[in-house]
């Protein structure tokens, strides 16, 4: 068959161009959809499965994955089973041929705790001090419990203070693993509980929104492997955005310095091919700058005039927010620069010479017709550079963010802004959660929502930045 | 007729014009320095190296340089046919609204942050590959391969079907007929490993000549940067063809040229400057890019050309150990020499790329019968 | 003024110096280089007040050059060169203490392509009188309407002034430039090939409001368009290579062209 395209190789060129091409977008709508799949799967209550093997043992957990068997041929699954206290590990391997039966009962819960991790098992009771519930009424009983907390919690009326008989301390679960083992659980360790096997689908999408917010508006937990990532997602923001303050002002100034008002002779040539080409110089060098002049340089020396009864523990002398935005703000000032320039240089001349002959000098020429006519190219830029900033993760592991940052950069506290506070960020959340935790397997799940969101807002930035170019050229157009 | 004049107004309009383009002059200015003084600093912080003296410390650069350029290298091996092969098709064969669709798409492939595909390579595709090394190492023949099998079968398809599935649009309804192909490859290749006699590639590999595997290794590098590269390679290789006066080729294809023909003989030459200065470009990123190769590589510091282990980059070892560096120290300075060195090669890099792209620019002006 | 001026020209160049009315501007021996190529020569001649004067020429003699430097938009290019001077009311447009933003608002000009500012068609009339100080709302809204009715635009626009500029055809923003200049009461109105991108409706409408201008102001009018500089213009002169060729009454350079020159072009006998 091949011998009809080895005669006419021309006519095979193509094909495998053509193939450069399918290849590329297989390779993105993969990433895509395994971050989608995995990122929002991960919060979507899946069944449990109550298994008993060839030896007898009777395991429960969430089927992961399945692999080839490493020593004999056949494949093995991964169960999430749990249950740290009682089994030292959350993972159990199985191969597939030990399973002799599978099944899915519906009493089986999934309990949320606040130290050793989740819990997979049987309610026995609910051990109240006045009286021992069992059954489907201690499973009543707890997410009534659950429920209250959560109202109270949400600052609704409090009805333990008016005397209601609800006080969480001394109520205690008594709970069982599906093997038999026992263990009593105080009420206030559980977060939440559910019983994924008995949900209706409708349970099921109310669990999972209710998953994904708790993941988009919690702290993280448990080492960075649980909760969410509410501050990760604030310090980004935050950081992005006091980048954007910086880096607007600055580069559209220059952009106007180099297109309007700087005579277009060699040298304004040289220095704009120069800032054109500092978008291709790496972002770790933009990060070595930064500690170098920014901390280290001007952090040292700010510690030294003002901070001096705190030294030698810096507080401007070591990676903070502030640094972190003007190293990404130096970064993103090419972008910034030469969309603005494009903008400018699209507006014709004869608006210029418009405004001109009305007697407009060259500022009111400036703020009056040009800027107006070359702001959604600014906007743009500036789009572009906190689309690029939000993804930048290289210089920031230089300059200011932290891994588990202990305090918010903006509080109640005076000054309320923290300029030189430590700060997390998505980006290198993804890094340090994937690589320097520990227990990757379990933080897994998590990374994929992280990067997900990562991706969706770095996507939906460069997409209305794309749009935003788009109308503009449509709008020149007529 | 006589102006409604108001002297003051006017010189308070003027004074204010002048003094806001004095601010801008100084403002714009100011940001070119600052600019300006990213290579001064370097250059300042290098510096006390002379005095050091000590030349043996520049030896610890060396096993990041290479690699450095091991990594791009692989990354570019995956990334230069990708991209370029995607750029002839879409400057020539595509269908404009699939090519108008393209572009952005591509856009969207190179916005994803590198943090994220270096997760995606180190932690996902790295022990996947390990485990099926021999269905990847197919796919790398097997996938041309099957887009040749795709074109042949297209030939001898009818009229009706080659209209349903135009090569205009090939690029998009190969796309499934990949997924086919994967599956199939990794369905097979248990079975022909089996003829093996160690069974699996990997203890093959090492038991027959000795080649180690390394889960994170230069090949998982190079796919996951050239994922990185390809967007960047390809739209300025895209630009410069698409750039080519259609006279050109149209006067090619006159003369009785087939549309490949014409873009071999014609449009590569004439265009040639410019996917020059794509690959450019795509190196300078390659060689500076940082999560990628810091997540995907394994980070040891080895002397070796094999594609089955790991290196680490000079972006890589500035990320890790200059945080932890004494300013002031011979590393940091080491490091800063390094920093150094990658900002003078993308910024010749980039400088000799848009250099040509301009001349590139002039010709094509020309060409057209511009003076 | 009645004396023509003195000319070190070659033989040929028989011009005539005139002043039927006053003038309103002067041009001295007026020279300009772009980059040290020369665009006009030892250029001279006199605008009178209240009347239309017409540049005419073949392409790239030089009259929009000469109207751009009358308004002084050549200072935005460093590679220009002068001199020679113009005057406008018996004062340098190049003097250094001179206050070109006050010159330019005294020297109106109009484009060969309609440039409307994207904004409303009130905010484009009203646009030269903010720039001049604060105002009444009430009296800008009556100098926008007058302006807009010198431009003969009022009664198409009245009913949408607050719609986009740009929702206008070609002659209708023609005209909208034209009422825009007319808001900031110039003193002389220059015209570069005003009518050369419209339609013939469109252009016979800016004709007729050309004419009907002069008793307000003095314009000052490139085309190339032979027609048109003889049906509105009351002087013309002919410009080639940079140099004033000729210059008189439109009927006399018209009907009776003392020079060969000058013949060759009218009747379309360029070489």
């Amino acid at each position: 068959m091949i011998q009809h395209l080895a005669k006419n190789r021309d006519e095979a060129w193509p094909w495998l161009s053509a193939a450069s091409v399918a290849l590329s977008l297989l390779m993105l709508a993969a990433l895509v959809s395994l971050l989608v799949v995995r990122g929002l799967g991960h919060f979507w209550p899946a069944p449990i499965e109550e298994v008993t093997l060839a030896d007898g043992q009777v395991i429960a957990g969430h089927a992961v994955r399945e692999a080839p068997l490493p020593d004999r041929p056949g494949h093995e699954r991964l169960y999430y089973t749990a249950n740290r206290d009682l089994d030292g590990a959350l993972w159990q391997w199985v191969a597939l041929d030990t399973i002799q039966t599978r099944s899915t009962p519906v009493e089986l819960v999934l309990l949320d705790r606040a130290s050793w991790g989740d819990f997979i098992g049987r309610l026995v009771a609910v051990v109240m001090p006045n009286e021992r519930l069992e059954g489907e009424a201690a499973w009543q009983a707890l997410q009534q419990h659950l429920n209250q907390r959560n109202t109270v919690a949400n600052g609704a009326p409090s009805r333990a203070a008016s005397g209601d008989s609800y006080v969480p301390g001394d109520t205690y679960l008594i709970v069982e693993s599906v093997e038999g083992r026992q263990r009593q659980q105080p009420l206030h360790v559980i977060h939440r509980a559910q019983r994924p096997n008995a949900m209706s689908m409708g349970e099921k999408i109310q669990t999972w929104g209710s998953a994904v917010w708790r993941f988009l508006s919690q702290g993280p937990r448990a080492a960075n492997t649980g909760g969410g990532v509410w501050p990760a997602i604030f310090g980004t923001v935050l950081m992005v955005l006091l980048m954007s303050l910086l880096v607007t002002p600055f580069g559209v100034l220059a952009a106007i310095y180099l297109n309007e008002i700087a005579h277009q002779g060699r040298l304004t040539r040289l220095v704009r091919i120069g800032v054109r080409n500092l978008a291709g110089v790496p972002s770790i060098v933009y990060g070595v700058f930064g500690l170098g002049v920014f901390v280290y340089g001007i952090g040292g020396s700010l510690d030294e005039w003002f901070f001096s009864d705190t030294l030698p523990s810096p507080t401007f002398g070591t990676g903070g927010l502030l640094w972190a935005s003007l190293t990404l703000a130096l970064l993103t000032l090419p972008v910034v620069i030469v969309a603005t320039e494009e903008g400018l240089a699209r507006i014709p001349d004869a608006q210029r010479e418009g405004a001109l002959a009305l007697g407009a000098t060259r500022l009111e020429m400036l703020t009056r017709i040009v800027l107006p006519m070359a702001a959604p190219a600014m906007l743009t830029g500036v789009i572009l550079a906190v689309a690029r900033a939000a993804g930048e993760v290289a210089p920031l592991m230089l300059v200011g963010v932290a891994k588990l940052a202990p305090q918010m950069p903006l509080d109640g506290e005076f000054p309320y802004l923290h300029l030189e506070r430590k700060f997390m960020h998505l980006g290198y959340h993804i890094f340090d959660t994937a690589f320097h935790g520990e227990d990757v397997q379990a933080a897994l799940p998590l990374v994929y929502a992280t990067a997900l969101l990562l991706v969706l807002i770095v996507l939906v930035l460069n997409l209305t930045a794309i749009f935003l170019r788009h109308h503009l050229r449509r709008q020149r157009g007529n | 007729m006589t102006p409604p004049s108001d002297t003051l107004n006017q010189r308070l309009r003027l004074a204010r014009d002048r003094l806001a383009t004095g601010l801008i002059t100084a403002g714009g200015i100011g940001v070119l320095l600052a600019v300006l003084a990213i290579a001064v600093f370097l250059l300042w912080e290098t510096l006390p190296l002379l005095r050091l003296g000590d030349t043996l410390a520049l030896a610890k650069l060396t096993p990041l340089a290479w690699g450095t350029l091991k990594a791009a290298f692989y990354a570019l091996l995956f990334a230069v046919p990708l991209a370029l092969g995607a750029a002839m098709y879409s400057a020539l064969f595509m269908s404009t609204r699939l090519r108008h669709r393209l572009k952005p798409t591509l856009e969207m492939m190179e916005a994803i942050p590198g943090v994220v595909v270096g997760f995606i390579a180190g932690l996902i595709i790295a022990p996947w590959v390990e485990r099926h090394l021999a269905g990847t190492l197919l796919l790398v023949i097997g996938l041309p391969l099957s887009a040749l099998v795709a074109g042949t079968i297209w030939h001898h398809l009818g009229t009706r079907l080659q209209r349903t599935l135009p090569l205009s649009w090939a690029g998009l309804w190969l796309v499934p007929w990949f997924v086919l192909m994967i599956a199939l490859a990794f369905w097979v290749t248990p079975l022909l490993e089996q003829q093996l006699p160690e069974d699996d590639l990997r203890r093959f590999l090492d038991k027959q000549w000795g080649i180690d595997y390394a889960t994170r290794n230069a090949m998982i590098v190079g796919v996951a940067m050239g994922f990185a590269v390809i967007p960047s390679i390809y739209a300025l290789a895209e630009d410069a063809l698409a750039d080519v006066p259609k006279s050109l080729l149209e006067g090619a294809q006159a003369l009785g040229a087939t549309r490949w023909q014409a873009l071999w003989k014609v449009a590569l030459p004439t265009a040639g400057p410019g996917l020059f200065s794509a690959v450019m470009i795509g190196a300078g990123r390659a060689v500076g890019e940082t999560m990628i190769v810091l997540m995907a590589s394994g980070n040891t510091a080895l002397f070796s050309a094999s594609p089955f282990e790991g290196m680490r980059s000079i972006s890589a070892a500035i990320a890790i150990e200059l945080p932890e560096a004494a300013p002031g120290g011979l590393t940091y300075h080491l490091l800063i020499l390094a920093a150094l060195a990658l900002f003078v090669f993308t910024f010749l890099v980039n400088t000799l790329a848009e250099a040509v792209r301009q001349r590139l620019r002039r010709r094509y002006r020309r060409l057209e019968g511009h003076p | 003024m009645q004396a023509s001026l003195p000319k070190s020209a070659p033989e040929n160049a028989a011009v005539m110096h005139f002043a039927t009315a006053e003038s309103c501007l002067e041009i001295n021996d007026f020279s300009l280089a772009y980059a040290g190529v020369p665009a006009l020569q030892g250029l001279s001649l006199q605008v009178p007040r209240h009347r239309v004067t017409a540049f005419i020429g073949p392409s790239g003699c030089g009259k929009s050059t000469l109207l751009r430097a009358i308004n002084r938009l050549h200072d935005l290019n460093e590679s220009v060169t002068l001199s020679g001077n113009i005057q406008l009311e018996g004062r340098d447009i190049h003097a250094p203490q001179l206050n070109v933003a006050e010159l330019r608002r005294r020297v109106g000009m109009v484009f060969q392509n309609p440039n409307p500012f994207p904004m409303s068609i009130y905010e484009n009339v009203a646009f030269g009188l903010r720039l001049q100080g604060r105002m009444l709302k009430r009296k800008r809204d009556d100098t926008v309407e007058w302006a807009l009715q010198s431009a003969a635009l009022w009664e198409e626009v009245k009913d949408r002034l607050y719609r986009s500029a740009w929702t206008l055809s070609g002659g209708q923003q023609q005209r909208l430039v034209i009422a825009r200049t007319l808001a900031v009461q110039p003193d002389v109105l220059l015209l570069d090939e005003p009518a050369s991108a419209l339609d013939p409706i469109s252009t016979l409408k800016i004709e007729e409001l050309i004419r009907n201008l002069k008793s307000q102001l003095t314009l000052v009018l490139v085309t190339h368009n032979m027609q048109q500089a003889a049906r509105v213009s009351d002087y013309t002169a002919f410009l080639q290579g940079g140099e004033l060729v000729e210059y008189g009454p439109t009927d006399s350079v018209f009907t009776n062209p003392r020079l060969q020159r000058t013949e060759n072009y009218i009747t379309g006998r360029m070489a």
